[in-house]
């Protein structure tokens, strides 16, 4: 087992606690701890994965703004005026832990019976030129509905806090 | 697709993908505030990513869309947070709490 290996099984170990911290920790802030430190444990899965443009986009737009974002939200709206307990009753727990097994177990089922095949390439390379292609010229349409969605969502965040702040 | 070293492996990345699904999954259902549910919601849409981005590695490794739809997720993801964030601000503002099980006016 080489040094290589032994850092995949750290990072997906990293991947895997940081989600169970995330949904388990009892304040909010040590969950966002733990999704920052599952994105960064994806972001280095991607690595592994031959995508390295994909891995520095994950760490600029999650890690950098959505969970800061994330950050500026629980300050403002968090536990430091309320307090508020996460832990819910026992029985919504027990509930929500099965309805999560069985989603579990289900799609397991399904990745095990289906019959996946190899690429015909082995080396996987999609350089960052390959993807400017891909967006520039075959799917420039959704490139700008996505572009779109993002100047409307940031004017309704906008508009959302003017008009909050105008009717008190 | 397997044998090898570990990380060429197609069904480890989907096993990944799978357990963020599920804990983002558990997530959603327990959590008692807003902001959690919404933590746990960035989870899935992680694995979602991770999956297309393992499944355009290992099974049709020829063209990259699905590097260019994980970015796609990306920028869905970050308007869905920053809309999400001003309606819980204001969520909060109004009732001064952002517990999601209380907030029933509009089922009663």
């Amino acid at each position: 087992m080489g040094a290589a290996e032994i850092i995949f099984i750290i990072i997906a170990l990293f991947t895997m606690i940081g989600a169970l911290m995330t949904v388990l920790s009892g304040s909010l802030i040590y969950a966002m701890m733990g999704l920052i430190s599952t994105l960064f444990g994806v972001a280095g899965l991607y690595i592994y994965l031959n995508a390295p443009f994909l891995a520095m986009m994950q760490i600029l737009i999650y890690v950098g703004a959505v969970s800061i974002l994330i950050a500026f939200a629980i300050m403002l709206a968090g536990p430091f005026t309320m307090k508020p307990k996460e832990w819910t009753t026992v029985t919504k727990f027990i509930g929500s832990i099965v309805v999560s097994v069985v989603s579990f177990v289900l799609v397991f089922r399904a990745i095990m019976q289906t019959p996946w095949v190899q690429g015909k390439i082995k080396n996987f390379n999609v350089t960052t030129k390959d993807l400017g292609r891909i967006f520039l010229d075959r799917l420039a349409f959704p490139f700008e509905i996505i572009s779109l969605l993002i100047v409307i969502a940031i004017i309704g965040a906008i508009m959302l806090a003017l008009f909050s702040r105008r009717q008190g | 697709m397997t044998g090898g070293y570990l990380f060429n492996n197609l069904y480890i990345y989907l096993f990944l993908a799978l357990f963020l699904l599920c804990t983002g999954i558990l997530g959603v259902l327990f959590r008692k505030t807003l902001i959690g549910m919404l933590i746990s919601l960035e989870l899935i849409l992680n694995g979602a990513g991770l999956n297309l981005v393992a499944l355009n590695r290992f099974v049709s490794p020829e063209d990259g869309y699905g590097v260019v739809f994980t970015l796609f997720i990306m920028g869905i993801a970050a308007s869905e947070t920053a809309i999400a964030l001003g309606i819980i601000i204001l969520v909060f503002r109004k009732y001064r709490h952002i517990e999601g099980e209380k907030l029933k006016e509009m089922k009663d």
